[in-house]
């Protein structure tokens, strides 16, 4: 077994990258080993530089304007470079490599115990398998800052508490004395909101209460939309409520029209939030529309959990019928179905898919890197624990579980990103890098309407509106136009008097009124036959004899 | 013209006759002489005759004239006049056209100079005309003959003279050519025409010139046309300027194709340091000027440069001065002094007395100067003020000081008495600081909101519960007054004996009466509350905790496998404390907590809720585990339950009335009917379950109770699967036909083609099926479009969000031809924070970069190669530009 995690906490030994560049810059022993290492780091470069280049830019060859062509060509060169600066950058910056775990020979990973690698794994690592055990206050739900310091865990009989996770140490744990189902942090750690038994609440990290959100109602399951500062909501009824953190304002609320659930996620590429449904569905939402999305078929029974991988392009669900399938959101096709049951899912950031169900969790890999997950590592808590729900750790290769007894922590080599970046999230935040940050993310805040599915397409041309009604004034114009056109038709010139000053100017009216007469007609079609009219046209003249009559 | 003249002249003469008339006319009486004259009229010739006599008349005439212009006095030519002016009487019908036509326009001219300056009159008339003038000359020759006696050819010479230069009757033209070329000579030569000007002044300049351009004499051909010439020199001019501007281009191509283009980079615009600006400092103000000169003398200067001595030197200072100096410094040291060892003893005094009357007496001081002076007042308000919000802002004496703080870590009833006084005199102070002045309400009003607060918690429950709460806290309000012993002042005027004796007795009587209302508050209290009874009971059974214990009563009625987890046994368990503790307390508490009592019912409800979903998989999962320890607890808490409740219905049975029993059967009953109705209602159902599953595992009893309504709604969920599918297509079909709405079915107006049977057989007429079959084609059209076309299990939407539009683009800007290429360009976001430190000033960089205050000269030429390309884009280093041009790049 080799085993490798990924620590944040310990500082990256000297890496081979830089042992090359040190062989580059000093003793060469030939051209050609020279020429050789440089090769292979171009290469390497290459790879790097195309994923920053974002795409290829479109073929500047045919243009014909030459100006144009001399300046986006131009512009070309500069996204290249700019490119290459970011390889260059990403590869001495960001040294460390993700951790892992092989098998020897057929040793097969899945039957590696955490105990086995708690004793390869160094001292810090180790550290981070732990369990806690909370027998009183019911089943924990857990929740991490995306910065991976601080963890928020909700039992469900009201015990709440934030944990620092680098020092281990509690920073505050409060009793509600009611049902918590869920708990998010907000934009930092020095806010949560926890769903509690009627409404959801807002918590500073001290425990003070600062905010009742009753017009939420009695909440299932919570999310915060990290970028849009939107802490989304849905209830018992099933009613979707998005509500603007930073300004107190509900900005949607949406009624799903699907019954109760506590199945629901973030997009977190996309901000488009998913909710999984008893009937099977899951369905897409927005806040600025009412109608989902996209609402998509994914299991014959109640979809049970739900996950979205980092990049936004991969989801997980599971259903009641024991699939566990991960759909491909750019096409909306099943990309792959496993077998098992589940009742939470998560994506780590590296990609790796946790499941929970009962007492046993497992964790799913593609390890091929062609998308397909096969059996990565498993693990079972103790016998009799239900398993509420697994999150991976950001930056470490630690996964949480919350189960009925408290917490415990495993570690899952190679789940993590192993470098951070401080201007996304800094696990070594002090508390004047986090006011910054909280002020900078506030600059950076974006508008509602800018979740949709394909963020990307924002500031691209609008796509062509398909005409539904003209309006009166299209209408108009048009008749106008039509008006015009037949005005200014060549008259042949006959003979026989046909061709007087007073017939063409009758032959033109009429060309006129005939250019007129479909707008009209138009307008008059409008009014649709009224239903009372139960007589036919011919008969209706009798109506007042037999209202007579009768 | 000479007869006109004539006439005019006649005119004249005709006018001075009427004149004449007229003053006859005029003249009544008239004057001596002028009668005379008129008597002294001469012979006069009858007109016949003088017509036959015109010419000599017209001597006549002349003479006369002359005669009259002569001089008045030359009687003859005067009867002339008169006879003339007769004459004209005589034929007066035949002239009258004429004087009427020519009166008016000689009249003024001549007639009124006339009268007075007749002298200037015969020089008009020598003016007149030449052959008067040639009469007249002979005559006047002739008269200088008879005068002189000369021959007449003296006289002659001049005019002769005369004769020669008149003697050409026209004037010289190519028409009337001179005598010379009549002659036959020929031409006129250049030197025909120099000749006259010989000798004069130019003549030699003029003839060189001639003679210049007769040695070079060639023929000059015709000028081209205009339009020709001009065309010509555009052309040449064109052909000038290009090759001026052509050197231009390789300058203007480098700087268009440039992305960015620098001005005056290396320019120096002014200081960037304060030394800078200081030493360009002249002194201004005469102020400045003293300074500077002293400054700037050369002897200190000189003595700075050298060492301090020469300094010395030059600070003179009088004896006197330096003695009254040091006297002042030793005076002030020395009051210094005293005052120190004054406030030391001062100090030093340990006597609490002395300080205390030392406060006293300052306090004394002030209190007088405050009473006194109103400047003082204000001013000990504004520091009583000062202090209060310092307290408050602070907060210095509300145990916040570290020793205050350990104290209390250590807790206060380890403390000393000392200490604890000490504790409370700061929190006095506290409270002395920070009360507000001559404000007592401020903590009544608060009490009033936390009042209003517990109302408002109490108004969620019925009208009576809220008077019940009112009035309880009014009892505990009276008896904390009559439990709390005031402290009677130790000292000031309260302290003394008759004032501690009157307050004693005002609290007595407010003690009695305070006990008075306790009473009152009781009774009615308890009068509620047996009003309350039943229905709190009901209440309670809804949400209460005594509900809890009630409803285990209906325990052994369902029953259910041994279902069990971990955490069911943990809410059962703590259910059961709570029951427990229920029955040990007595039942007015349950009356009372109301909020308390909610608490664990709807606990042990969601836990129900979220065990539902387990339900599914815990059938197999406890079937592998039974035997775990958690099972064994949930058996015994169960148990212990069973117990409590049993316990706690007793107590219901003694203390309640039986009303509460007949709601308790109630509302076992009342689940089970309403099941069906509402998801609510049915979660309800689904807690009892739970409970129920959990008793069961005790307590096995019937199982139809049970099953009727949860087995349903189990297998409803379990099998909800079935038609999901059918469901999910019709959801598509609904959502596809309200984005695509189907085409109208074609329809007749009513009445329209009923006609007869034929018509109706033929249904609506063809062109409106065509119209509704297009229709139906384009809605398929646009469905095949759609993203999910091809995707049976998915619903996308299609709606346009309007929020959203803005952030889209509306049209293609302006450069750009293809959407792809559009968005091509705008792919890579240009931020700092998408992009390396590195690159982002170059992607970000503007098309002129230019240092403010640089001043952008007229470009200059400079050769440059044409072939070379701006290679750094980074840094162009195009220096200078033409003018303004805009670039495609601004539409990022």
């Amino acid at each position: 077994m080799v085993v490798k995690v990924d620590n944040t906490e310990s500082i990256p030994a000297t890496d081979e990258d830089l042992i090359i560049c040190f062989l580059i810059l000093t003793q060469l022993p030939s051209d050609s080993f020279r020429y050789l290492i440089w090769q292979v780091i171009s290469e390497e470069m290459d790879m790097k530089k195309k994923k920053y280049l974002r795409g290829e830019g479109a073929n500047l060859k045919d243009l014909k304007d030459k100006k144009l062509q001399g300046q986006l060509v131009v512009q070309e060169e500069l996204f290249g470079k700019s490119a290459a600066a970011a390889a260059k950058a990403e590869k001495w910056l960001m040294p460390s490599e993700g951790g892992y775990l092989e098998g020897d020979g057929i040793e097969k990973t899945w039957r590696i115990k955490q105990d086995a690698i708690a004793s390869e794994v160094d001292i810090l690592s180790s550290r981070k398998q732990f369990d806690i055990v909370l027998p009183d206050f019911g089943p924990y739900t857990l929740e991490f800052t995306p910065s991976g310091r601080y963890m928020a865990a909700a039992g469900h009989k009201g015990h709440i508490a934030i944990v620092d996770m680098k020092n281990m140490s509690a920073i505050k744990e409060l009793q509600v004395r009611e049902t918590v189902r869920d708990v998010v942090f907000l934009h930092n750690e020095l806010f949560f909101a926890a769903a509690q038994k009627k409404y959801p609440y807002i918590y500073n990290r001290e425990g003070t209460e600062l905010h009742c959100m009753k017009e939420h109602g009695a909440v299932l399951k919570l999310q915060f939309l990290r970028n849009h500062f939107l802490l989304a909501s849905i209830n018992k009824f099933g009613q979707l409520h998005y509500q603007d953190v930073t300004t107190g304002q509900m900005v949607a609320n949406v009624r799903t029209g699907l019954g109760r659930t506590d199945v629901m996620q973030v997009n977190p590429f996309n901000g488009v939030v998913a909710v999984g449904h008893s009937g099977g569905t899951v369905s897409m939402w927005k806040p600025t529309s009412a109608a989902p999305l996209v609402k998509m078929l994914c299991h014959p029974g109640p979809v049970t959990a739900l996950a979205f991988h980092p990049n936004g392009h991969l989801m997980a669900t599971a259903g009641m019928e024991r699939k566990i399938k991960i759909w491909d959101l750019r096409k909306f096709e099943v990309l792959q179905t496993l077998t098992g049951h589940c009742k939470s899912l998560d994506f780590s950031q590296k990609g790796l898919l946790a499941t929970a169900t009962g007492s046993f969790v497992q964790v799913y890999g593609d390890l091929s890197g062609s998308q397909n997950y096969s059996r990565y590592m498993t693990h079972s808590v103790a016998k009799g624990y239900q398993v509420k729900k697994v999150t991976f750790r950001p930056y470490e290769d630690v996964l949480g579980i919350g189960h009925s007894m408290g917490w415990s922590s495993i570690l899952i080599p190679g789940s993590g990103e192993p470098n951070f970046d401080s201007w996304v999230a800094n696990p070594f935040e002090t508390s004047k890098q986090r006011r910054e940050k909280e002020i900078r993310s506030l600059l950076d805040k974006l508008p509602p309407e800018t979740i949709m599915l394909d963020p990307t397409k924002i500031g691209s041309v609008r796509p062509e509106r398909k005409k539904e009604k003209p309006s009166k004034e299209d209408r108009e114009a048009e008749m106008e136009a039509a008006i015009e056109e037949a005005k200014n038709i060549h008259m042949k010139k006959k003979t026989k008097g046909r061709s007087k000053p007073s017939k063409i100017a009758k032959k033109k009216q009429e060309a006129v009124e005939k250019a007129k007469k479909p707008f009209l007609e138009q307008h008059t079609n409008k009014r649709k036959p009224t239903e009372e009219t139960q007589l036919p046209k011919s008969l209706e003249r009798f109506v007042r004899k037999k209202a007579a009559a009768a | 013209m000479a007869g006109t003249k004539r006439k005019s002249r006649e005119g004249n003469g005709q006018n001075k006759g009427r004149d004449f008339k007229k003053k006859n006319q005029g003249s009544s009486g008239g004057s001596g002489g002028k009668d005379g004259r008129r008597k002294r009229v001469g012979p006069r010739l009858p007109n016949a005759m003088l017509k036959e006599l015109q010419l000599p008349k017209r001597y006549a005439d002349s003479d006369e004239e002359i005669g009259s212009d002569d001089a008045l006095n030359d009687l003859y030519e005067y009867e002339e006049g008169v006879a003339e002016e007769e004459s004209r009487k005589n034929r007066r019908f035949d002239t009258v056209e004429n004087y009427q036509y020519e009166l008016p326009e000689e009249f003024e001219d001549e007639n009124v100079p006339s009268d007075e300056e007749d002298g200037e009159d015969d020089e008009g008339g020598q003016r007149g005309d030449e052959e008067e003038e040639e009469e007249d000359d002979g005559r006047h020759s002739r008269l200088l003959q008879e005068i002189t006696g000369l021959p007449t050819d003296a006289f002659d010479g001049k005019k002769k003279k005369n004769d020669v230069i008149i003697s050409e009757a026209y004037s010289e033209s190519e028409y009337n050519p001179s005598r010379d070329i009549l002659d036959g000579d020929g031409r006129i030569s250049i030197q025909d025409l120099l000749d006259p000007l010989h000798g004069k002044s130019d003549h030699s300049k003029l003839r060189k010139s001639m003679s210049r351009m007769e040695k070079k004499s060639m023929p000059i051909h015709a000028p081209l046309p205009k339009p020709d010439q001009e065309r010509l020199e555009r052309d040449a001019a064109y052909g000038f300027i290009q090759k001026d501007v052509t050197k231009w281009e390789p300058h203007v191509k480098r700087n268009r194709e440039a992305p960015t283009i620098y001005f005056g980079k290396d320019k120096d615009v002014g200081y960037s340091t304060v030394g800078e600006i200081a030493a360009e400092f002249e002194p201004r103000s005469d102020f400045e000027k003293k300074i500077a000169s002293l400054f700037n003398d050369h002897e200190v200067v000189e003595a700075h440069r050298k060492d301090g001595a020469r300094l010395l030197e030059l600070n003179k200072i009088s004896v006197e001065d330096l003695k009254e100096r040091q006297d002042q410094l030793a005076k002030m040291r020395s009051l210094l002094f005293r005052h120190e060892m004054k406030a030391k003893r001062v100090k030093k005094i340990k006597s609490k007395v002395y300080h205390r009357l030392l406060k006293k007496d300052r306090l004394k001081q002030a209190g007088t100067t405050i009473e006194t002076d109103p400047e003082a007042a204000k001013e000990q308000a504004m520091k009583q003020e000062f202090k209060r919000a310092e307290e408050r802002l602070t907060l210095k004496h509300k145990n916040s000081s570290k020793w205050a703080k350990r104290i209390l870590k250590r807790g206060l009833d380890v403390q000393d008495d000392g200490t604890r006084a000490a504790i409370a005199e700061q929190l006095n102070q506290h409270a002395l600081l920070s009360r507000k002045a001559n404000n007592m309400n401020e903590s009544s009003s608060s009490e009033e909101s936390s009042d209003e607060d517990d109302l408002d918690e109490a108004s969620d429950g019925s009208d009576q519960d809220a008077a019940v709460k009112l009035l309880k806290k009014a009892k505990d309000k009276t008896a904390e007054v009559l439990e709390g012993d005031e402290e009677l002042p130790a000292s000031g005027v309260l302290s003394l004996p008759f004032m501690v004796r009157g307050l004693k007795r005002r609290k007595e009587a407010a003690d009695e009466e305070a006990k008075l209302a306790l009473e009152e508050f009781e009774s009615s209290l308890k009068e509620l509350e047996d009003k309350n009874e039943p229905k709190t009971q009901g209440t309670n059974i809804l949400t209460g905790r005594r509900v809890f214990g009630a409803q285990k009563k209906q325990a052994p009625e369902p029953k259910k496998k041994a279902t069990s987890d971990n955490y069911y046994g943990d809410s059962d368990s703590e259910g059961e404390t709570d029951a427990r503790e229920n029955g040990i307390n007595a039942h007015e508490e349950n009356n009372i907590s109301q909020r308390e009592v909610h608490f664990d019912p709807n606990l042990l409800r969601e836990e129900s809720e979220i065990n539902h979903d387990s339900l599914f998989k815990s059938f197999d999962d406890i079937a592998r585990d039974p035997g775990s320890k958690t099972s064994y607890e949930v058996s015994i808490f169960a148990a212990d339950s069973w117990k409590k409740m049993n316990d706690s219905s007793a107590k219901g049975k003694q203390t309640k009335s039986a009303n509460a029993k007949s709601a308790i059967s109630l509302q076992i009953t009342e689940p089970v009917e309403s099941k069906p109705d509402g998801e609510e209602i049915d979660e309800d159902s689904d807690t009892d379950s739970g409970g129920e599953m959990v008793d069961g595992i005790l307590t096995s009893g019937t199982k139809s109770t049970y099953e009727i309504p949860s087995q349903e709604e189990l297998i409803r969920r379990a099998f909800a699967g079935d038609d999901v599918e059918d469901d999910f297509e019709r959801e598509k079909q609904d959502a596809l036909n309200e984005e695509v709405p189907e085409p109208e079915k074609p329809v007749l107006l009513p009445g329209w083609g009923q006609w007869t049977n034929i018509q109706k057989k033929r249904g609506p007429p063809s062109w409106m099926l065509e119209e509704h079959d297009n229709a139906k084609k384009k809605r398929e059209e646009a469905l095949k479009k759609r993203k999910d076309a091809n995707l049976n299990h998915v619903i996308i939407s299609e709606k346009r969000d309007k929020k959203a539009e803005k952030l889209y683009t509306p049209t293609l800007p302006y450069p750009f031809t293809s959407q792809e290429i559009f968005e091509g360009s705008i792919r890579m976001p240009i931020g700092p924070e998408f992009n390396p430190g590195t690159a982002v000033p170059a992607l970000i960089r503007p098309e002129v970069v230019k240092r403010s205050g640089s001043i952008i000269k007229p470009i200059k030429f400079k050769e440059v190669n044409p072939h070379e390309k701006a290679q750094d884009h980074k840094r162009g280093g195009v220096q200078k530009r033409k003018g303004g041009k805009s670039k495609g790049k601004a539409t990022k």
